[in-house]
């Protein structure tokens, strides 16, 4: 489904991504995991279309990413980190333009849109009346993640998508997306919260300063190093053992 | 396993549904602080499309001055009109342009979707074309009329000149767009934001001579208001060639007329045809450049510059209370750094940076003559606008909500922040303007006796600066670009010209009549009791409600 091969983007001298290369089959749900500064979102951009590799190639659903762009792109939901919307518009506005966006009628996107409305327990006069800039950060997230849905496409990334939910809304959204890999859609979930991901995804991609440090099922993982958790898995290999020190000197400031 | 699904006919197209929605997020502003965030039972949100409405009904107003023209040939009228309508529309597409094709922020939104780069060209330029054409329609609507009556006009004045508008705002659009093309061609991704910013103040300052300055140096050049078809030298200003369109087919229709006109269309084709086709792919490299978020090195040598200015007197007198001193820095560092403030401040204030110089170029008559002598006291005092204007868009950003941290700090109210933003603004803009301006005056000519004229200009600098702040307002970058478009700001605006142009009126006068030492006192009296009284105003201010 997803084929990735020495995917490397450089910034003048800094190289955020570095020879990255991957397969993730159909109906996977990857944890894509990294310290910040590692190189995820950038990789995440790169793979939808919204900035150009350096080097290296990559292919979804049979689409090359550098010829076939925009084909990707159609096959492509997206949920970045930042949540933007149009803040000026409804959330109704919101989902119609990007529905439209994806040749979906308008009769059916608010079908769809009622359907996911109901999930995430929003009020569709909410939809309708209110601006997004003036819906919560949790409702907001939830008309994004909407957006990413709303053209049904077979593989999904998630960067932290959970920020902003509520508890409900974020076992919601688990169950969410166990239900989408299960009809068959590859899921690639970029997240800090690593308990989730070790409960949610069938295979955890590590990655620090844009290179691939490990790459297999989470209880292999953990097992297989003795670590426990994933979460000591984690912190053992991207450096962070220092934190509890670090913090220990941090704290030790406010006493003088 | 399911896909997606296949495109319909039965759907807008993509080009529609985003020209659709840029419209309507300029109508609506693109956040919704301070624009209200209700949408009004039947009715539509709370918009910055109803304050568009009254710049409209400003600029019809500004349109009526062309009945001064009744009477006069349709090449002078129409000069007229499209030297100024080049300007408005100019001016509007320059501020706007960088925000409207490069938004960051709509990056994360519709960069992942199945757009081609130049569908989502195309919808943005739309967008700008239909807003220019509002504002090109409502500066023209008297001029349409007043044609008819022209020496060789009629009644297809008003049709010709319609077209010949929509030409114009197509060239001034198009041609702002290929220049930040050309940007990304010559200079790459990497200096994008760099050369954007140079590009709209050069683009402005273009524009403000091509349309305004133009015709005060016609009449210099030839000692009266009218311009003629005839000259060789109209062939060099892009608004003779669309009044060389209106002049062939319902005019004169003389030979010069007609070369004018195919000089006008020929502009316009190939600038459009740059702009659509053949410079595209560069847009798509653009676009990309602000999607990608690695770590910029903020330049060190600005960043120190402006730490040892703040720590060297006369600054570090000026500069003590610590919070002003921060938000010195906070201003300096974003009129030096960042691109959103930068592409609002300098393009917006550079042709009040540039007109004072145009307007005391000397008129190749006697250097002491009244005329020279009043310009420059028109131009100073004209100057004295630009901290005005800076400060009014330093409130702006888009960065506004981290502004809220001010509101969170132990402070009664903005005060402190408002004087360092206008410091930093007397200190990094007025002053360095000023000194350039008294060079330059120097340089062309003018008598030393002349400088005397900037004084007026300058007195009455600290008392405009203190405007912005007013009303628990002027603090730097914290309200949503959004709140900045309408009829307010730009009755302001004009407002504190016209009252800039009484101070430079009077001071002329009074230099003419050996009253001016009387007219400076009188003026520094007026002028310290006013900037006192706003002060003690602007330290009482307590923070604005945040909507």
């Amino acid at each position: 489904m997803i084929t990735i091969d020495r995917l490397t983007k450089t910034f003048g001298t800094q190289t955020a991504v570095d020879a990255l290369s991957l397969e993730i089959p159909a109906g996977q749900i990857v944890g894509f995991l990294g310290p910040n500064g590692a190189g995820k979102s950038t990789t995440l951009r790169m793979l939808t279309g919204m900035i150009e590799p350096t080097s290296g190639s990559a292919t979804i659903c049979g689409f090359d990413l550098a010829s076939q762009v925009i084909e990707v792109k159609r096959h492509v939901g997206f949920v970045p980190e930042s949540g933007a919307v149009f803040e000026s518009l409804t959330g109704l506005e919101y989902l119609t333009m990007v529905a439209a966006l994806y040749a979906i009628p308008e009769a059916a996107a608010v079908e769809r849109i009622r359907q996911f409305i109901a999930f995430f327990d929003l009020s569709f006069e909410t939809l309708t009346e209110k601006l997004l800039g003036a819906y919560s950060k949790g409702m907001r997230r939830k008309v994004v993640i909407t957006s990413a849905l709303l053209h049904n496409p077979p593989v999904v990334f998630f960067d932290e998508p959970l920020d902003g939910l509520d508890a409900n809304a974020a076992v919601g959204f688990k169950a969410l997306i166990q239900s989408l890999a299960h009809e068959g859609k590859t899921i690639v979930y970029s997240s800090h919260i690593l308990d989730v991901v070790e409960r949610v995804c069938d295979r955890v991609i590590i990655i620090d300063k844009g290179r691939l440090l490990l790459d297999g099922a989470p209880d292999e993982l953990v097992t297989s190093h003795g670590t426990g958790t994933l979460e000591k898995l984690f912190t053992q290999l991207t450096g962070g053992e220092e934190l509890e020190r670090r913090a220990e000197d941090f704290a030790r400031t406010f006493r003088q | 396993m399911s896909s997606p699904p296949p495109a319909t006919h039965s759907v807008p197209s993509s080009e529609r549904v985003l020209r659709r929605l840029f419209l309507t997020l300029f109508l609506r502003g693109r956040t919704s602080r301070g624009t209200g965030q209700f949408r009004k039972k039947g009715g539509p949100p709370t918009s910055v499309g109803r304050k568009l409405a009254l710049v409209l009904g400003f600029y019809a107003f500004f349109g009526l001055y062309s009945l001064s023209l009744l009477g006069q040939t349709v090449f002078v009228l129409a000069t007229y009109l499209h030297a100024m309508t080049l300007v408005l529309v100019g001016m509007y597409v320059a501020s706007s342009a960088g925000e409207v094709l490069f938004n960051k922020e709509e990056g994360d939104i519709l960069l992942h979707r199945p757009i081609e780069p130049s569908v989502l060209l195309r919808a943005r330029i739309a967008m700008l074309v239909q807003v220019s054409l509002w504002l090109a329609g409502a500066f023209n609507l008297v001029g349409l009329f007043v044609g008819i009556g022209a020496r060789d006009g009629g009644w297809l004045f008003p049709l010709v000149h319609a077209g010949s508008a929509v030409m114009e705002a197509l060239f001034c659009t198009a041609t702002v767009v290929v220049v930040y093309q050309l940007c990304l061609r010559w200079f790459g991704r990497e200096k994008l934001d760099a050369f954007m910013t140079a590009t709209q103040v050069i683009v402005s300052i273009a524009v403000v001579l091509g349309g305004q300055i133009v015709p005060q140096l016609m009449l210099r050049l030839e000692g009266t208001t009218l311009v003629s078809v005839g000259d060789w030298w109209v062939a060099f200003l892009p608004p003779a060639w669309f009044a060389g369109i209106d002049d062939a087919i319902a005019g004169s229709g003389s030979g010069n007329a007609w070369w004018l006109a195919l000089l006008g269309v020929a502009a316009t084709s190939g600038v459009v045809w740059l702009a659509l086709s053949r410079l595209a792919g560069d847009y798509q490299s653009g676009l990309q450049t602000m999607s990608e978020s690695a770590p910029r090195k903020p330049r060190r040598g600005r960043r120190g510059l402006i730490d040892r200015l703040v720590g060297v007197p006369p600054l570090r007198w000026w500069l003590q209370d610590p919070v002003s001193r921060a938000s010195f820095r906070l201003t300096a560092s974003y009129l030096a750094r960042d691109r959103d403030v930068k592409l609002r401040i300098w393009p917006g204030i550079a042709p009040m940076l540039a007109i004072p110089f145009l307007i005391m170029l000397p008129s190749g008559g006697d250097a002491d003559d009244v005329m020279n002598v009043a310009g420059v006291g028109f131009g100073a005092a004209y100057l004295g606008l630009a901290p005005l204007m800076a400060l009014n868009m330093l409130e702006f950003s888009q960065q506004y909500q981290a502004t809220d941290v001010f509101r969170l700090a132990p402070m009664r109210g903005p005060a402190a922040l408002t004087h360092g933003a206008r410091r930093a603004v007397l200190v990094l803009v007025a002053f360095p303007m000023m000194v350039a301006y008294g060079g330059i005056m120097l340089l062309t000519g003018q008598p030393a006796s002349a400088l005397v004229m900037l004084l007026p200009g300058l007195i009455s600098l600290p008392v405009f600066a203190m405007f912005p702040g007013l009303g628990g307002h002027g603090v730097p970058f914290s309200r949503a670009p959004e709140t900045h478009k309408g009829a307010g700001r730009t009755l302001y605006i004009v407002g504190a010209m016209i009252a800039s142009g009484v101070v430079a009126g009077i001071s002329a006068w009074a230099h003419s009549t050996g009253w001016l030492g009387w007219m400076l006192t009188g003026e520094t009296l007026l002028a310290l009791t006013l900037y006192f009284t706003m002060r003690a105003t602007v330290q009482r201010a307590k923070w604005g409600s945040l909507e």
